[in-house]
Order: C-alpha cells, then sequence, then structure tokens
C-alpha cells in the first residue's frame, strides 16, 4: 500500500492517460478507506455511553458502516471519536494519542462539549472549549449527547468527505470543515463592537427617506377618492 | 431520610452524640441528624462514632467542604452511614479559612484518603496526619484552588 501510494502518482503521471488510472485508483483506495474506518476506543464522558456503545451494539449496528472494529490502540486506528468534553489534563493525552494514529487519520467530535465546550462554556476552570484547540476535527456532530442516528449521518458525511475530497496525488489535503473556535486574534468583544456598528446603521432611519420608500403610502392617492367630501 | 428507618430517631441519635461528646452542638439546617464538632475534638469524636456500639457509623459516604468567603471559614461537611442500624449522620465543621488545617480521618476510615485528597485538590485544606496529600484530579503544578470562591483563572470565560 504504502507504494502504490507514494510512488505511483510520480511514475504514472508524465505518461498518457496515466492521470485517469490514478483517478481509478484514488477511486478504490478511498472507497477502502472510508468502508473500514476503525476507530480508536476512546470516550471521555456521557456521549461515549451513545457514540462507542449503543451505536457499537446490535440494535443500531455500526457494523453497516465497517466502522465496528474499535481499536484500543491508536496505531491500529483510523478513526477518533471525541466523545466528550476534554479537560486540560486529558488534552495532552489526547493530543499524544492523536499523533500515534497512522495516517490517514479523522476526527470526529460529537456532542456540545466535543465541539465548543458546552454547557461548561462559561466559568469552568479544565474545561478545553473545543476539541479543535487540540486536534483538527473533521466532522461535527452536534447534540447533547446526539442520537445514533445524528452520529450514523457524521459518519456518512464523513465517508462522502473522503470518497469526494481526497486523491492520492496530494495525500494528507483534504476539505476541512469550519471550525467552532473563533479564529485567531478575534475576541468575543470584536464580534459585539462589530455586532452594535451594524445594529446601529440597521436602527438609523431617515424619516423622510423610509417615508418615500413605503409603497403602500404612495398609493393611498388612488384608493382616497381626491374630491370626496365625505371626509 | 435513613435516620428513620433506623431504629434511633434523629433528636436521639443527636443527643447521644453530645453526650458522647458535649462540645459539639446541633447543627439547626438539616435534613437529618446533624451536629457541629470543633476542630479540636474531630479526631476523637469520629473515632467514638465509629466505635460506640449504639452508632457503628462504618461507612463514610462523602466528604466535601463549603467555601463561606464573607464569614471566613471553610466547613467541612462529613456524611456517615451505619450499615448495621441504617441511620445517618452529618458532622460539620468549621475551620478558619487564613490556615485551613483539620487533623484527618483516614485512619478511621481508609476511604478518607481518597477524599480529603480530592478536598485538598479543590479547596486547599490541609489534613493533618494524611500520609500522601497529592493533588488527585488536577495536574500536580496547577496554581490555586479552583473551588474556592476567590479563584480566579485566565480561561474562565464569563457571560457579559
Amino acid at each position: 500500500m504504502g507504494i502504490v501510494l507514494d510512488r505511483l502518482p510520480g511514475i504514472f503521471e508524465p505518461i498518457p492517460g496515466g492521470s485517469v488510472l490514478i483517478t481509478s485508483i484514488d477511486a478504490i483506495v478511498n472507497w477502502a478507506r472510508s468502508n473500514s474506518l476503525w476507530p480508536l476506543a476512546f470516550g471521555t464522558k456521557c456521549c461515549a455511553i451513545e457514540m462507542l456503545m449503543a451505536t457499537g451494539a446490535p440494535h443500531q449496528d455500526l457494523a453497516r458502516f465497517g466502522a465496528e472494529v474499535a481499536r484500543q490502540t491508536p496505531r491500529q486506528a483510523d478513526l477518533m471519536v471525541i466523545a466528550g468534553a476534554i479537560v486540560k489534563k486529558m488534552a495532552l493525552r489526547m493530543r499524544l494519542l492523536y499523533d500515534q494514529m497512522a495516517e490517514p487519520r479523522y476526527v470526529m467530535a460529537t456532542g456540545s462539549c466535543a465541539i465548543s465546550g458546552g454547557p461548561f462554556m462559561y466559568y469552568s476552570y479544565s474545561i478545553v472549549r473545543g476539541a479543535d484547540e487540540i486536534v483538527p476535527v473533521d466532522v461535527y456532530v452536534p447534540g447533547c449527547p446526539p442520537r445514533p442516528e445524528a452520529f450514523f449521518y457524521g459518519l456518512m458525511t464523513l465517508q462522502k468527505m473522503i470518497r469526494q475530497g481526497e486523491t492520492i496525488r496530494k495525500p494528507g489535503i483534504r476539505r476541512k470543515p469550519v471550525l467552532a473556535a473563533l479564529p485567531q486574534g478575534i475576541t468575543m468583544d470584536d464580534l459585539r463592537v462589530e455586532q452594535r456598528e451594524w445594529l446601529q446603521r440597521d436602527n438609523t432611519v431617515d424619516m423622510a427617506k423610509a417615508a418615500a420608500q413605503k409603497t403602500w403610502a404612495a398609493r393611498l392617492e388612488q384608493w382616497v377618492p381626491k374630491n370626496s367630501n365625505n371626509l | 431520610m435513613g435516620s428513620k428507618i433506623g431504629t434511633m430517631g434523629t433528636e436521639e441519635l443527636e443527643q447521644l452524640v453530645i453526650t458522647l461528646e458535649p462540645r459539639c452542638r446541633k447543627r439547626q439546617s438539616a435534613d437529618r441528624a446533624a451536629v457541629i464538632a470543633p476542630v479540636a475534638e474531630l479526631d476523637s469524636l469520629m473515632r467514638k462514632l465509629r466505635d460506640e456500639h449504639l452508632l457503628s457509623f462504618d461507612l463514610l459516604l462523602d466528604h466535601t467542604a463549603i467555601d463561606h468567603i464573607q464569614e471566613g471559614r471553610f466547613e467541612l461537611v462529613y456524611l456517615l452511614y451505619s450499615t448495621r442500624h441504617g441511620h445517618h449522620l452529618m458532622v460539620t465543621c468549621d475551620v478558619d479559612r487564613a490556615n485551613p488545617v483539620v487533623p484527618t480521618v483516614s485512619e478511621v476510615w481508609p476511604i478518607a484518603h481518597w477524599q480529603e485528597r480530592e478536598v485538598f485538590d479543590l479547596f486547599g485544606i490541609g489534613y493533618d496526619g494524611h500520609l500522601d496529600l497529592r493533588r488527585v484530579f488536577l495536574e500536580d503544578d496547577w496554581k490555586g484552588y479552583p473551588l474556592r470562591k476567590d479563584y480566579t483563572d485566565p480561561d474562565m470565560l464569563e457571560p457579559a
């Protein structure tokens, strides 16, 4: 597999018709990867009950998606499901687990806590506000906790991302999702100031202009008879 | 409450404890039998509570603390249960906020090893005689005690 992925693009690309072949290889590789996402047995809070235990059980049957083989070691796992809040003490360990996983590795953040800190957003001294502060996250599954159906939707989204968004020409490049955390350098205060400016701009009204813009008012003249004596 | 299904009523239980240790007082607002013990008598009281035949509190259900920052004191709370008699008792103990040191009860109930480490971790109460008083949940190099009311942290967000 290593030879296929590392050498083939360089060999085939210059040959006429080679890029078609690479595209076919892409399809096969991505099909295989997306249908054998082995999750890491890693649960930090109550979402783990829903995500890894309920979905892995026969009623929900995670095996339909080829993702039932929960691995106890990060070296054999492809998918890290961050199920629950990450505390500061856990953050280093989680980063270590992520670094130990083999490429390509995928991360799903399930539940409010893993997305943004959730109910622990304020006044918490230990919760990391969003797992994407520590590792790059591919798919976010909202909920508190999400239902298994939501988890499956997230898993299918990830499979779709793998099938469509990757190529062996550029290993490691994939479509990034929208980040939940604020971008670097922007604080809530900046957003508030900007929002206040919008609100002030929207609520500053030129009365004459506003009155002129009322099309219904212009039509009033048509409705009221000009030489009516009844008024 | 559990004190009702036991052989002893709440009043009777409190009275017996105060007879054993006269410097204890009844705690007014509580949903079960509750006494306030001075720090100096805490160790001897706890040993008596465990060993006295009529009481035999053999289980320390929970140990925690309350930070009364306005009054400058910590209130330590010990929840006791007797598996023999089926009655509960709450023992509270006021300790000075500036220098919070109390005798350990880990020699009376070994489970208190962990519970006292937790209270030390989050409130910074010192336990005199504890064998291994280290942080248990937070990292070893953590600064401050997060459940104190005056604790501040740069990462603590506050809603505007």
